[in-house]
């Protein structure tokens, strides 16, 4: 199964413009909220008309402006879970999920099944208030695929769960997509979700997809400085490369072997930096500098430190595990050499 | 005594007080001098009682089917023009039923504009129970449509659109989705509306007349009987029939239209 989707329009004033694809993988739509993530789900679903552009699923096409087909959603077999809304509260929990099929034998099997796989037996004939937000979900998840559909779409469907019990759903959501075999779009504003679920992320932003790509290929290899922002590089600056090097507010950085010359957004994340101590008799070696350190912020098992470099106006935040914080001693000393390894280094020409 | 912390209990009990003395008045005066008994006998105040149940329930009925679709849709629009009717809605509201009674026969009424064409028709509507009916829509039904737009606004209206993706069709959501969530809010206006059309007057009076047995409702046949040598009285006799009669109804409505189960 596939979803393929390229299509533009508006909502009031907002325009979005998105392109999307995805095979039987969980694709993640990653983006702060009024990214326009939801109405892409709505688009999918059909609840929303684009004002051009095709929508293809499962190799059906549902939405073509050109040819002026319009699925409406009851036939696009797209599965659809909004966490808000997720179960009709006077219904009980078999009502629920059996309320859009007819009466079949397949899908009382199919209901069998899915019972067995998200842990709702015993739930029949309870009303959604007497189930855990946790069971609610779950039972929105079955009532979407209760119905034989070629992908699913959830929005947010997990945001308002605590920690524990979003990981147990991320797992049986990643089960349900590999038995299921079909594509799975799935919202969530929540970086570490994202990173968590996805096979492939789409960055958006401002209703456009900036960057859509396998999980690692997007987190290690954002294409321009706004997706490396949204997907937490919290160093970024404005350089100049020439000749396999960039110059950053004066400071002079070997690059990885990319070939890239001209303008460049310089990023590197906080955790890919390196501390070493300060030696006065030693002259760093390449792609380090001496900085002083100016700020300090510790976060549970993580130290987050601020530098400043010996005569440049930068900074640059390094992130410092508990331990080696302890064993290199931070605390009382200010001056430090942080190397910015030139793998770790991400190059974004600018536009 | 209320304790020293719980003196604002005497404000509610002061405003129950308040409602319930003129009702207990009116219900003494009528049975010590009024006939309530004579009245109970008489004709005149079964056919009035009649006509007001079978108006009052008309009146209900059509407020139903025409102001249900109509608050839908004023709830699903955010156009300009939405708003502007629902505005136009509330007016009968806070117009004196008088004027709504002259505003209906400028326009329904035998010298109104809508009078010729409607004669021509074979439709005349002086002095029947159908101007009765037309009167109480008028005043009446903006409570109704007025309770379903609040109630059909107050629904997210993503239950309707994850519906949608399960295969129900428009109409269906309808049934099985969108009624059950808005059904507090549609039977407290049926409820209003029903009572309001009960006790309508001044436009019944002014449209439709006061003709017993065709036009003559129970509030019509209290102010006759006010109007004439029966006096306070009789009308008082007749007022207490109709607030024993209204109690009750109002009674066994609100236990129809209380939901069984409360769901969040």
């Amino acid at each position: 199964m596939t979803l393929r989707a390229g299509f533009s329009g508006h909502a009031g004033d907002f325009a979005y413009d998105v392109a999307i694809e995805a095979e039987n993988e969980l694709l993640v739509l990653y983006g702060h909220s009024g990214a326009g993530k939801t109405i892409t789900l709505r688009t999918i679903a059909g609840l929303a008309r684009p004002d051009a552009g095709t929508i293809e699923i499962g190799g059906r096409m549902v939405f073509d402006h050109a040819s002026g087909i319009d699925e409406p959603p009851q036939r696009r077999r797209a599965g659809y879970v909004v966490q808000e809304v997720a179960l009709f509260p006077h219904l009980t929990v078999e009502r629920n999920v059996l309320i859009g099929v007819e009466d079949s034998g397949d899908a009382r099997a199919r209901w069998g099944q899915l019972r067995d796989a998200l842990h709702l037996d015993g739930f029949d004939a309870r009303r959604p208030h007497e189930l855990s937000g946790g069971q609610q979900q779950r039972v929105a998840l079955a009532r979407a695929l209760v119905r034989p559909v070629e992908v699913l779409l959830l929005d947010e469907p997990f945001s308002a769960l605590d920690d524990a019990l979003r990981a147990d759903l991320r797992a049986e959501l990643k089960r349900l997509q590999r038995d299921f075999g079909i594509p799975i779009v799935f919202v969530t504003h929540d970086l570490r979700e994202a990173h968590l679920l996805a096979d492939s992320v789409a960055v958006m932003d401002q209703g456009r997809v900036m960057q859509l790509g396998a999980r690692d290929e997007v987190f290690q290899h954002p294409t321009e400085r706004r997706v490396a922002e949204l997907t937490g590089v919290r160093n970024l600056f404005e350089g100049h490369a020439t000749g396999g090097r960039v110059i950053v507010d004066g400071l002079e950085l070997a690059l990885p072997a990319n070939g890239v010359d001209g303008p460049v957004d310089l990023g590197i994340r906080s955790e890919r930096c390196i501390l070493r101590r300060f030696d006065p008799d030693d002259s760093p070696p390449g792609n380090c500098f001496v900085g002083r350190l100016v700020e300090e912020l510790a976060f549970g098992n993580t130290h987050t430190l601020r530098f400043e470099p010996d005569g440049v106006g930068l900074r640059v935040e390094v992130e410092v595990a508990a331990r080696p914080y302890e064993v290199l001693g931070v605390a009382g000393r200010d001056r430090w050499v942080i190397e910015l390894p030139p793998e770790d280094l991400l190059v974004m020409p600018r536009k | 005594m209320p304790s020293r912390n719980q003196w604002w209990i005497l404000l509610p009990a002061l405003f129950g007080v308040f409602f319930l003395l003129p009702l207990l008045g009116l219900v003494w005066f009528g049975l010590t001098d009024g006939d309530v008994a004579s009245e109970l006998r008489s004709s005149n105040t079964w056919d009035a009682l009649r006509l007001s149940v079978l108006t009052a329930t008309m009146t209900l009925m059509l407020a139903i089917v025409l102001g249900t679709p109509l608050a839908y849709l004023l709830a699903a629009s955010e156009a300009g023009w939405a708003r502007l009717t629902a505005t136009l809605l509330d007016l009968p509201l806070v117009l004196p039923p008088v004027v709504s009674g002259i505003a209906l026969l400028t326009v329904f009424g035998r010298r109104g504009y809508l009078g010729d064409p409607l004669a021509d028709a074979g439709i005349g509507l002086s002095f029947t129970t159908a101007a009765v009916v037309i009167a109480q829509l008028f005043v009446a039904a903006p409570y109704y449509v007025r309770a379903a737009y609040a109630g059909f606004a107050a629904m997210d209206p993503r239950f309707e659109g994850v519906a949608y993706t399960l295969g129900l069709s428009r109409w269906r959501t309808f049934r099985t989705v969108t009624l059950p969530l808005v059904w507090p809010a549609l039977a407290g206006g049926a409820v209003l509306c029903w009572a309001r059309a009960l006790g309508e007057l001044g436009a019944t009076l002014l449209f439709a007349g006061s003709l017993p047995g065709r036009t003559q409702t129970m509030p019509l046949a209290i102010l006759s009987a006010f109007e004439s040598s029966a006096g306070l009285a009789g009308a008082v006799s007749i007022a207490v029939i109709l607030v024993a009669f209204a109690l009750v109804l109002m009674l066994l409505l609100h236990r129809a239209t209380t939901p069984s189960g409360a769901y969040r």
